[in-house]
């Protein structure tokens, strides 16, 4: 892994993350036995804790949003590989509420399974424990697809609204029920004009000829069904944007709440002039936009690439956004 | 069988030796298993199998040093096979072999006094379903579950007063009719469904592993003398 600066492939997340533990101590604790990151302190309220994870190379997801306002306990894998469940019984055990403990898994089948052997170990202690299974990325909306649209963007949306709902003191059930419909309000779709390096080998991890981007790419890497040319940005993001809209559940939405997330490689620069087509898109399109939030927020290591996340927005879920939060990667 | 008389009931010594057995012959395949999944999956199941039946003789052997107390449940190797199985192993079929394992303990444990052949269906029945939940398999996706679902129908089949090695011998038939069944079938979940139609002659190896477990206790029987 040339390119990477770490001493090996295996040394690289568990360093991270002794380093991200020292780096926020005031915000959380790490519990490298077991492998997972703890909120200290946090809501009193709080009846139900919230547990999140999956591979590392998301950063900031997930562990950057342990803390006041969101996640109780996140749990790492390897780069682009599930936790254990080992991690996410230990963690989901520590931070359980008086009502359980509530995992947000995004739909892959290793974090599905290994999320599923932590909630049936949590079950046989008698730990309540209920899912919320974020699958927002409309590239991998295909009946030909059986294990159904990845989870992606959307997650860190869905993170937010729970911890603050959490925060009131709602119910497992309530807030399961919560996270579904936010699940279900919210579409992404994601392009790349550059692959990310693979950690293995320290190439990239796939090839794009100078005037192709790959639209419809995933987190880990993984291809799309085709590639596209390159077109002038704002035409391009219009595009998307009414792909998302149109895929909204219920019809036309007046208002919604958008992510511009980078994958990894690419700037502020670019993601605010993504914001900005965005803006014009939604415009065009009658639709308001009432809350947005940009910045390397779900990535993918290094890819040069950006996602875009539409929730259909109402008043309810606009205030659980604007409560306040206090992690080490939430910028509001 | 040995000259010991076949017992009625499951006693910590019988699913100590079980488990025990089960080990033995999990390193003696464990090069068959190998090459079947490096055909239909991604190669490092016999090597997780192994791995987690050497972590369990090691409990195992812990649990017979340590206080006399914790051996008075056959349930107690069951659920010390279930945590390192569930803790320890990495891959996929490992921790789901933890889940059948913690249900088999879970199931004796609610009787162990007198657990036979009523909760080793319970257990195996308990299991298949949480693998399902879990695994979301269903028979005939060429899985482990195409061997321990009728594994668990031959047990629940037989009478509750059933002397529990016969059980377990019907069990091993039935797994071992459904790992065979597999052969045939194209793999729609785990690693062997990106493999398409090149699993097809290929029974699943996790399969073939529950077909063995339930095998192993007969064999078990006439090995008590060498527990730990």
């Amino acid at each position: 892994m040339p390119l990477y600066f770490a001493d090996s492939a295996e040394s690289i997340v568990p360093d991270a993350l002794a380093g991200f533990a020292s780096a926020h101590a005031d915000l959380v604790s790490h519990h490298p036995d077991h492998g997972y990151l703890r909120a200290r302190g946090g809501s009193a309220q709080r009846r139900v804790g919230l547990v999140s994870g999956g591979g590392s190379g998301h950063e900031p997801l997930h562990a950057g949003f342990v803390g006041a306002g969101m996640l109780d306990a996140a749990c790492p894998g390897r780069i682009f590989a599930s936790p254990h469940n080992r991690q996410i019984f230990e963690a989901s055990r520590a931070v359980a509420g008086p009502e359980g403990v509530l995992h947000i898994v995004k739909n892959y089948t290793g974090d599905r399974i290994n999320f599923g052997i932590a909630a049936e170990r949590l079950a046989h202690e008698g730990i309540p424990c209920a899912r919320v299974l974020v699958d927002d990325d409309l590239a991998t909306d295909s009946d030909d697809i059986a294990v159904g649209r990845r989870g992606t963007g959307a997650t860190l949306i869905v993170e937010k609204i729970l911890g603050a709902a959490a925060d009131e003191g709602r119910g497992l059930e309530d807030l399961a029920a919560l996270g579904a419909e936010v699940t279900r309000r919210s579409r992404s779709l994601a392009v790349a004009s550059a692959a990310h390096t693979a950690p293995g080998s320290g190439t990239p991890a796939f090839e794009l000829p100078d005037g192709v981007w790959e639209y419809g790419v995933g987190i880990h890497g993984e291809r799309a069904g085709s590639t596209t040319p390159a077109v002038p940005l704002t035409q391009f993001v219009r595009t998307m944007t009414d792909r998302l809209l149109a895929a909204l559940p219920d019809g036309p939405r007046p208002r919604v709440l958008a992510l511009v997330n980078g994958l990894g490689a690419t700037t502020s620069l670019e993601l605010y002039g993504i914001l900005h087509a965005l803006t014009k898109a939604l415009d065009d399109n009658g639709v308001a936009l009432d809350r947005s939030l940009t910045g390397t927020l779900v990535s993918a290591l290094d890819m040069r690439g950006f996602s875009l996340s539409l929730l259909a927005a109402d008043d309810e879920l606009l205030r659980l956004w604007d409560a306040p939060a206090r992690t080490p990667a939430w910028p509001l | 069988m040995s000259a010991i008389p076949a017992p009625h009931h499951l006693t910590y010594d019988t699913t100590a030796a079980w488990l025990i057995r089960f080990a033995t012959t999990a390193d003696s395949v464990e090069p068959e298993l190998t090459a079947l999944d490096q055909r239909v999956g991604d190669g490092d199941f016999g090597t997780n199998l192994t791995g987690g039946m050497a972590g369990v003789r090691r409990a195992l052997q812990a649990l017979s040093d340590g206080p006399a107390a914790d051996r008075e449940s056959p349930a107690a190797p069951l659920a010390t096979a279930a945590r390192v199985f569930l803790d320890d192993v990495g891959g996929t079929s490992g921790p789901l072999f933890g889940l059948l394992l913690q249900e088999l303990a879970a199931a004796v444990a609610a009787n162990p006094a007198t657990a036979g052949t009523r909760e080793l269906a319970a257990g195996t029945t308990a299991g298949a379903a949480a693998i399902q939940r879990v695994g979301e398999a269903e028979v005939g996706d060429k899985t482990l579950i195409d061997a321990l679902v009728p594994a668990a129908q031959a047990l629940t089949a037989c009478a509750p007063d059933t002397e529990p090695g016969q059980a377990l011998h019907q069990a091993a038939v039935a797994a071992h009719q459904g790992a065979g069944s597999t052969t045939d079938l194209r793999a729609r979940r785990g690693r062997a469904s990106y493999t398409g139609d090149h699993a097809r002659g290929v029974p699943d190896p996790g399969a073939m592993a529950i077909a063995l477990l339930f095998a192993s206790y007969d064999d078990a029987l006439s090995s008590l003398d060498q527990l730990p």
